[in-house]
C-alpha cells in the first residue's frame, strides 16, 4: 500500500544572487479564518485566547508564537506559522470553536523568502508599490499585482520580503522574481 | 490611475476591475409585481454622464473588496471611495 | 581624418573610439555623439528627405533633431530612423545613412525633387485614385515602397526590456540649470527626488553653452550639482531617461536607455519603462529652438544657432569654416561671439529686426534684413539677402526663436498659452495634477533666472509637502538679453521654404491647406502632414502654425495648437512590451500532475493560462485519434483517472450559505441534504446561461461550489458582488480553493474497485455512498481528502480530491495501484468525447448565447424564488416551446465526419440565415458508438427526434444529411452512473 508524501511546488528551490537569496519556504501552514457577520468581537477574544493574537488591521501583520496574522480582506484573516499538517485548519476550528470559518489554504500558495541587498532594487521592476522602509516598514503587508499576478507580499526585516503566489502559476512567480534579480545584478 | 482605498491607501487602478455604475447595486426583487419590467431597466438601460459617476470598481488583484468610486468621466478626478457594502447598507441593501 | 577639437570640450580627446559610417572607418570620443563626431569627421551630408528625396544635414544637436535619422547598428539589433545627434558614440559603432536609392550622394529618387508640384500637401488624396483596378496591384506597392524612412531588420528583437515601479515626491523633468536648482533645494530639504535628463550628461545647456555660474563655467556647475546630488540617499538620478508622458493623478512614463551607448547589452534589458508615481512633479525640460522659413533652407549646413553652439562649446566642433547667423532675437548673436571667441570665422550677421544697432568686430552685421535663398545642393555654399547681395558661407546657424518644450504639462487636456514677450507658447489651461513648471519650460528663458525659479518653486512644493525651504544661496549668473521681434518666413522668397523638414512640408503647402478649406491646425497638421513625423514637429510645429496665422489673418492664440500626446520621442515597441513576450506573456498555470503527465508521453493544450494534459500518447500509436480512441474505450471498460484541477472551487461558508446559494443558481438550493452533492446553473442577470458546476454540501454552513475552468475567475468576482453588494447582511464568506485541492475524475465500471483500495475504512457501496453523495475521508493511511460522487463522463465516477501538494504522489499512487484493474489516465480530449456521448453541456453550449430552455434545462428554473437570471429568462421569446433546443446529431452515411460550427436546415430549403434552423456545437468521433456524433441547437429540438436534416458547411463546402436524436447518445437512461 502506498503512503503518499507531499511536493512542495518548487521543490525547496533555493538561490543566490551575488550576497541576495531567494529560497522556498516549504513548510508554512496557512488557514484562512472569515469573520462571521456581527462575529468580530467574539473571534478577537477567541483569538486572543487561543493564540496571544490581536486582530490585525488592513494593513499590518500582528505576531505571537511563531504565528502571523494578515487581514486578506476587510473579513477574512490568514493565519501563518510552521507546520506541515497536510489539514492544518482542522486544529484551528477546533482552536477556534466556532467564532470563525476556516479553510486550508497551505496548498493553494507558495512561499518565497527573498533576502539581501538587490531584494528592493528587484522589486522594484515588478512590485507597483512604494516599497522603502518609510512607506512599507518590517511587519506591513499588501496584496497586490506582480507581472499579472497576485502576490501577498510581507516585510520580514531590513532588507527581506516574503511572497506568496498561487502554487499553480509556481513557475511563472519564480521565473518572475529570478529575472527581476538578474537584471538588476552586475 | 489611482484609487484611494479606504482600508489601503493609494493602489494602481491596474490592481482592479471595472464593473460600471454603481446603481446597479440596487437589484429589483424577482418576485414583485413589475419585475420584469424593473430588471429590463436594471440589466440594459444605463445613464453615461460626462461629469460625476459613481461606479463600482472590483479589488480582484487586491482584498477582493468592491468600491463604489465617483469619478469624473472627463477629467478623471476621483473625488470619493467608499467600500461598496457600506454604501449598499447605507442605501438600504441588507438580506 | 577627423579634425582636432576646439578647446574647452567635454569629450575625452585622450581616448579614441572608432565607428563606420555607410561602410567608411571614422573615429571620434568619448562623449560624443555620432552627429559630433560626423561633423568632425567633415561628414556634412548624412541624409535624403522623405518626399523629395533632397540632400540633408545636421540640423540639432538634440532629440528635435528632424533631418539626421540614421540606421543604427546592423543584424537584429538594426534600428532604424535613430537620430544622430542623441545616439551615443561607442567603439565599433556601425551607421548608415537611409531613404535612398542607390547611394546617398547619387539617390537615384532624387528626381523626385523635380516632381515637386505633384506632390503638394494632400496629393495622395487626388491622385492614385483612377484607375481603381491600378490601387491594388501599382499604386499601392509603389506607395508602400516609397513609404517610410529606415528599414526594419526583418528579425526578432534580440534584446530584453524591462519595466519597473519608482515613488517619489518630487519627479524633476530635465537637468538644465532650473531642474539641477530645483534638485538641489528639494534635496536639501529631505524630498525623495527623481531627476530625469534624456541626454547621458545633466546640465540641459549648461553643457552647451558659455555661461558662468559663480565662479566657474556653467558646465562645471553643473557637474558638481550632480556631484551633491548623487551623495543624497534620497535623491535618483536619471540619465538617458526620457520622461515620455503624463498620465492620471500624477503617474509618468520614463524610458531609461540602459545598454544603447555600449556595444553589446551583455543580457542585461536594453530599455526600461517606468512607472514613476509622483506626489508632485517639476517641468524643467527646457525650450527647444525653431528655424525661419526662407528659400531653400535645407540645405546641409544650416542648422539651428543654439545647435552650432552646441558643437562648438560642448563637442569643441566647427560646423564650418564660414559661418553666417540669420536671426530676429538676441540669443543668436551668442552663436557670433561664441565662434569668434573659439576662432571660427563668422561671415555675416544678418538681424531681421529693423533699426538694430549692434556691431561685431570684423564681421559684416545686417540689421532689417532678411535671407531670400541659399546656393549649395549637397552643401552650404553660399547665402543670399534681399538686394540680391551674396555672402559666402558654409554653415548657416538660424535662430528664429525659442519654443517651451510644454508637451508633459499639454498631456492631459491642457492646452499652451501664447506670451507675445517671449514669443512662444507656455504651459496653460487645466496642467496634469501635481505639476508645475520652471525655467525655459515655463518661458523664463535666462539663465540667472531659470536658476531662481528651480530653486524656488523646489522650495515651494517642499513646503506644501510639509518640509522646511532650502535657503542656501544660489551662486551668481547673468540674465542674457533675450529680445525677440517675431519673425516666421521671408515672404519674398520664390524657391521653396521649408517648414517640417522631415515631412518635407512647405510654406506653399500651408497657404495651399489654408485655400483648399483645411485652416483649422488640426487639419493643417494632417492635410499636410506637418508635425506628424518621428519628430512630431518639435522644430516646426510654432513656425508652422504662426505662419497659417498670418495667412489666415488670425493671431497666433486664435489658432491655437495641436493636441500633444505622448510619447515625447519614439519608443520601441520592445519597450512597451516588457517582459510580456512568448511564453512570458502571460502567466502559465499547472496541475500538481503536470510533472507526472510529462513524464506519460502526455501532449499538452492551453486552456486561458493552464497547461492541461489533452492525451497520454503510448508507442505504437499513430497520431491523437489512436490515443484518444483507446482512452475513452479503456475508461469505458475498466477505470481512467483525469486531473480536474482546473476547475474552479470555491469554499462557501456561513449561517447564510445556503440562502446565498439558493440566490445565486437558478435551481433549488436550500435542501441540499448534508453530505450531498448537486448540480447547479449559473444564470446570467439578462436571462441566458453563464456558468454550471456542482456544489457539495459538507457541513451545515460549509459547501464547496465548481464552476468551469473559463468561469472560475468571473464567478468569484460575481459571487462577491452578490455578497457585498447585493446581500451585505447575509452571513456567507468565500474563498478560492482551486490551487489548495488536487483533484481526480476517476470514472469507469472499475473506478469503485479502485477507490476502495484508497480511501481509508469507507464502505463505498451503491447503498452507503450513492450516486451524488459526499464525503471527507482519509487515503492512503491517513492524509485527509474529499470524495465526490459525481460524473461528467456519464460512467461509475467519483472526484477524489487531495491537498495539492500530494497530488503528484497522489497519480502516482493511483496508477500504480490500480494496475491490475487497467487504470488508464485520459485527457481533456478524452473527457470531451465521453461528455459528448453523454449529452452533457460545456463550454460550447454554454457560450453566453444559449439560455436553459435550449439546454433542455428549463424545468430546472425554479419561478418559487428570486435568483440571479430568473426573472428575465423567463421572457416570452426564450421560453417559446419551438425554440432551439439541445440535440444529439449524428452523419446519415455513419463514415462521414461531421463539422463543428455547421448550421442546420431542412432539406430543400434555401441555403441562407432566413432559413436557418440551428447549428452543431460540438463534434466527436465516438470510439462507443463507432461513427462521428455532435451536440447542436436545432429549432423546436425536442419534437424532432428521428428526423433528417441538412448539416451545412459552407467554410469547408460541406454539406451532409444527420439524423436528430437525443442528445444522451450513450447510456440514456444513465444505469451506469447510478450503478
Amino acid at each position: 500500500m502506498a503512503d503518499i508524501t507531499p511536493t512542495a511546488p518548487l521543490g525547496g528551490h533555493d538561490a543566490r544572487f551575488g550576497e541576495t537569496r531567494l529560497t522556498e519556504v516549504t513548510d508554512l501552514a496557512l488557514v484562512s479564518i472569515a469573520i462571521p457577520l456581527g462575529g468580530e468581537d467574539a473571534l478577537t477574544s477567541q483569538l486572543e485566547r487561543a493564540f496571544a493574537l490581536p486582530l490585525p488591521d488592513a494593513r499590518t501583520a500582528t505576531s505571537a508564537k511563531g504565528r502571523r496574522l494578515i487581514r486578506l480582506s476587510p473579513d477574512q484573516l490568514m493565519l501563518m506559522w510552521q507546520d506541515t499538517d497536510p489539514d492544518p485548519a482542522r486544529g484551528v476550528a477546533a482552536a477556534l470553536d466556532g467564532t470563525g470559518y476556516v479553510t486550508t489554504q497551505t496548498g493553494a500558495w507558495v512561499a518565497l523568502d527573498l533576502a539581501g541587498p538587490l531584494t528592493l532594487p528587484a522589486l522594484e521592476r515588478v512590485c507597483p508599490l512604494a516599497l522603502h522602509p518609510d512607506s512599507f516598514p518590517p511587519g506591513r503587508f499588501a496584496r497586490t499585482v506582480m507581472e499579472h499576478l497576485s502576490v501577498v507580499i510581507l516585510n520580514t526585516g531590513p532588507d527581506a520580503m516574503r511572497l506568496l503566489s498561487a502554487s499553480s502559476s509556481a513557475g511563472s512567480f519564480l521565473h518572475m522574481l529570478e529575472t527581476s534579480l538578474r537584471n538588476v545584478s552586475d | 490611475m489611482i484609487i484611494d482605498h479606504p482600508l489601503l491607501g493609494p493602489r494602481d487602478a491596474a490592481e482592479f476591475t471595472v464593473l460600471g455604475d454603481a446603481a446597479l447595486i440596487h437589484r429589483p426583487d424577482g418576485m414583485a409585481e413589475g419585475a420584469e419590467a424593473a430588471f429590463h431597466d436594471y440589466v440594459y438601460l444605463r445613464d453615461n454622464p460626462a461629469g460625476l459617476h459613481r461606479e463600482l470598481w472590483y479589488h480582484e488583484q487586491g482584498d477582493r473588496s468592491w468600491l463604489v468610486v465617483t469619478r469624473n468621466t472627463l477629467t478623471h478626478e476621483i473625488t470619493e471611495v467608499a467600500l461598496a457594502r457600506d454604501v449598499a447598507r447605507a442605501e438600504g441593501r441588507s438580506r | 581624418m577627423s579634425a582636432p577639437r576646439l578647446p574647452g570640450a567635454l569629450v575625452d580627446t585622450g581616448e579614441t573610439l572608432k565607428f563606420t559610417w555607410n561602410g567608411r572607418q571614422m573615429s571620434g570620443h568619448p562623449g560624443d555623439t555620432l552627429a559630433s563626431a560626423l561633423l568632425a569627421n567633415g561628414q556634412r551630408l548624412v541624409a535624403r528627405s522623405f518626399k523629395y528625396h533632397r540632400p540633408r544635414g545636421i540640423f540639432s544637436a538634440g532629440s528635435e533633431e528632424p533631418n539626421a535619422l540614421v540606421q543604427l547598428r546592423r543584424g537584429a539589433a538594426q534600428e532604424p530612423n535613430t537620430r544622430a545627434t542623441v545616439a551615443e558614440l561607442f567603439d565599433g559603432l556601425h551607421a548608415s545613412s537611409q531613404n535612398h536609392r542607390g547611394s546617398l550622394n547619387h539617390d537615384l529618387l532624387a528626381v523626385n525633387d523635380l516632381m515637386a508640384p505633384f506632390f503638394s500637401a494632400g496629393f495622395y488624396y487626388k491622385t492614385f485614385m483612377w484607375p481603381a483596378k491600378f490601387w491594388e496591384k501599382l499604386y499601392e506597392p509603389l506607395i508602400r515602397n516609397a513609404a517610410g524612412l529606415g528599414r526594419l531588420s526583418g528579425q526578432e528583437d534580440p534584446d530584453s526590456y524591462d519595466h519597473g515601479f519608482l515613488h517619489c515626491d518630487l519627479l524633476i523633468i530635465g537637468a538644465g540649470p532650473a531642474g539641477l536648482a530645483a534638485a538641489l533645494a528639494a534635496g536639501r530639504a529631505g524630498l525623495r527626488v527623481i531627476l530625469a535628463d534624456e541626454d547621458f550628461r545633466m546640465g540641459g545647456r549648461l553643457n552647451e553653452e558659455s555661461y558662468s555660474i559663480g565662479d566657474r563655467s556653467g558646465a562645471d556647475w553643473a557637474a558638481t550639482a550632480c556631484a551633491e546630488l548623487s551623495a543624497m540617499a534620497l535623491v535618483r538620478l536619471m540619465t538617458r531617461t526620457t520622461v515620455q508622458g503624463a498620465y492620471d493623478h500624477g503617474i509618468y512614463s520614463a524610458l531609461e536607455r540602459c545598454t544603447d551607448h555600449l556595444a553589446d547589452s551583455s543580457g542585461k534589458p536594453r530599455q526600461v519603462l517606468w512607472r514613476i508615481y509622483a506626489r508632485r512633479a517639476l517641468l524643467c525640460a527646457g525650450a527647444t529652438e525653431r528655424s525661419i522659413a526662407f528659400g531653400n533652407n535645407d540645405r546641409p549646413g544650416i542648422m539651428l544657432a543654439g545647435a552650432v553652439r552646441a558643437y562648438v562649446n560642448r563637442f569643441g566642433v566647427a560646423p564650418g569654416r564660414k559661418v553666417a547667423v540669420f536671426t530676429n532675437n538676441d540669443d543668436g548673436w551668442r552663436t557670433a561671439t561664441d565662434l569668434l571667441a573659439k576662432g571660427v570665422r563668422v561671415t555675416a550677421v544678418i538681424d531681421t529686426r529693423k533699426g538694430g544697432t549692434r556691431d561685431l568686430d570684423g564681421v559684416r552685421v545686417d540689421h532689417g534684413r532678411q535671407i531670400l535663398d541659399t546656393s549649395g545642393r549637397k552643401d552650404l555654399k553660399s547665402i543670399t539677402m534681399d538686394g540680391g547681395i551674396r555672402v559666402e558661407a558654409d554653415c548657416l546657424a538660424v535662430s528664429g526663436g525659442w519654443s517651451p518644450n510644454v508637451h508633459i504639462s499639454s498631456h492631459m487636456r491642457g492646452r499652451p498659452r501664447w506670451r507675445e514677450d517671449t514669443a512662444g507658447f507656455v504651459t496653460g489651461g487645466e496642467l496634469p495634477w501635481g505639476l508645475s513648471a520652471a525655467g525655459a519650460a515655463n518661458g523664463t528663458l535666462t539663465l540667472a533666472a531659470a536658476l531662481g525659479e528651480g530653486q524656488a518653486t523646489a522650495n515651494r512644493i517642499a513646503e506644501d509637502l510639509g518640509h522646511a525651504p532650502d535657503r542656501t544661496p544660489l551662486p551668481r549668473a547673468e540674465d542674457e538679453p533675450f529680445q525677440i521681434t517675431p519673425f516666421w518666413h521671408v515672404t519674398a522668397s520664390t524657391a521653396r521654404a521649408f517648414v517640417d523638414l522631415q515631412n518635407d512640408v512647405t510654406t506653399k503647402d500651408i497657404a495651399q491647406s489654408h485655400r483648399e478649406g483645411f485652416g483649422a491646425v488640426e487639419h493643417l497638421k494632417r492635410y499636410t502632414t506637418l508635425g506628424m513625423a518621428t519628430d512630431q514637429g518639435k522644430t516646426s510645429n510654432v513656425l508652422g502654425l504662426a505662419i497659417l496665422a498670418e495667412v489666415s489673418g488670425r493671431t497666433i492664440p486664435e489658432t491655437g495648437t495641436t493636441i500633444f500626446r505622448p510619447p515625447y520621442t519614439p519608443v520601441a515597441i520592445g519597450a512597451y512590451a516588457g517582459r510580456a513576450r512568448g511564453r512570458d506573456f502571460r502567466p502559465t498555470r499547472l496541475t500538481p500532475s503536470h510533472a507526472w503527465a510529462l513524464e506519460n508521453g502526455a501532449s499538452f493544450t492551453e486552456s486561458g493560462p493552464w497547461m492541461r494534459a489533452e492525451w497520454f500518447a503510448r508507442p505504437g500509436e499513430q497520431g491523437w485519434r489512436d490515443s484518444v480512441d483507446r482512452e475513452v474505450r479503456m475508461t469505458r471498460a475498466g477505470v481512467g483517472v483525469c486531473d480536474v484541477t482546473t476547475l474552479g472551487k470555491i469554499d462557501i461558508q456561513g449561517r447564510d450559505a445556503a440562502a446565498f446559494l439558493n440566490r445565486i443558481y437558478a435551481n433549488p438550493f436550500l435542501k441540499l441534504p448534508v453530505g450531498k452533492v448537486r448540480y447547479g446553473l449559473m444564470l446570467r442577470e439578462d436571462g441566458f446561461a453563464d456558468d454550471d458546476g456542482t456544489t457539495a454540501r459538507l457541513s451545515e454552513t460549509h459547501y464547496v461550489m465548481t464552476t468551469t475552468t473559463a468561469n472560475a475567475v468571473p464567478v468569484f468576482r460575481r459571487l462577491e458582488f452578490a455578497r457585498q453588494c447585493l446581500w451585505p447582511d447575509l452571513d456567507v464568506h468565500l474563498i478560492s480553493t482551486t490551487d489548495a485541492w488536487a483533484q481526480f475524475a476517476v470514472a469507469g465500471p472499475n473506478s469503485r474497485a479502485l477507490l476502495s483500495r484508497v480511501v481509508d475504512d469507507m464502505d463505498l457501496s451503491n447503498d452507503a455512498f450513492p450516486f451524488m453523495a459526499c464525503a471527507e475521508v482519509t487515503v492512503f493511511g491517513g492524509t485527509p481528502a474529499r470524495l465526490f460522487r459525481i460524473s461528467f463522463s456519464g460512467e461509475l465516477a467519483y472526484e477524489i480530491a487531495v491537498p495539492s501538494r500530494y497530488g503528484d504522489a497522489m497519480i502516482r499512487a493511483l496508477m500504480q495501484v490500480g494496475k491490475d484493474l487497467d487504470v488508464v489516465p485520459y485527457g481533456l480530449e478524452a473527457l470531451g468525447v465521453m461528455r459528448i456521448e453523454k449529452g452533457h453541456a460545456a463550454g460550447n453550449e454554454l457560450n453566453g448565447q444559449t439560455t436553459a430552455q435550449m439546454l433542455g434545462l428549463g424545468g430546472m428554473v425554479s419561478q418559487k424564488k428570486d435568483a440571479i437570471g430568473t426573472v428575465l429568462s423567463q421572457r416570452e421569446e426564450m421560453t417559446r416551446d419551438d425554440g432551439l433546443r439541445l440535440v444529439g446529431l449524428r452523419p446519415l452515411e455513419r463514415s462521414e465526419k461531421l463539422s463543428a460550427g455547421a448550421h442546420l436546415l431542412n432539406p430543400g430549403d434555401p441555403q441562407d440565415m432566413a432559413h436557418d434552423q440551428g447549428w452543431i456545437s460540438s463534434v466527436a468521433w465516438s470510439p462507443t458508438l463507432s461513427h462521428a456524433i455532435a451536440l447542436g441547437f436545432l429549432k423546436n429540438g425536442a419534437a424532432r427526434h428521428g428526423e433528417v436534416i441538412l448539416a451545412h458547411d459552407p467554410l469547408r463546402g460541406r454539406s451532409q444529411k444527420v439524423e436528430v436524436t437525443s442528445p444522451h447518445m450513450v447510456d440514456p437512461e444513465g444505469t451506469r452512473q447510478r450503478g
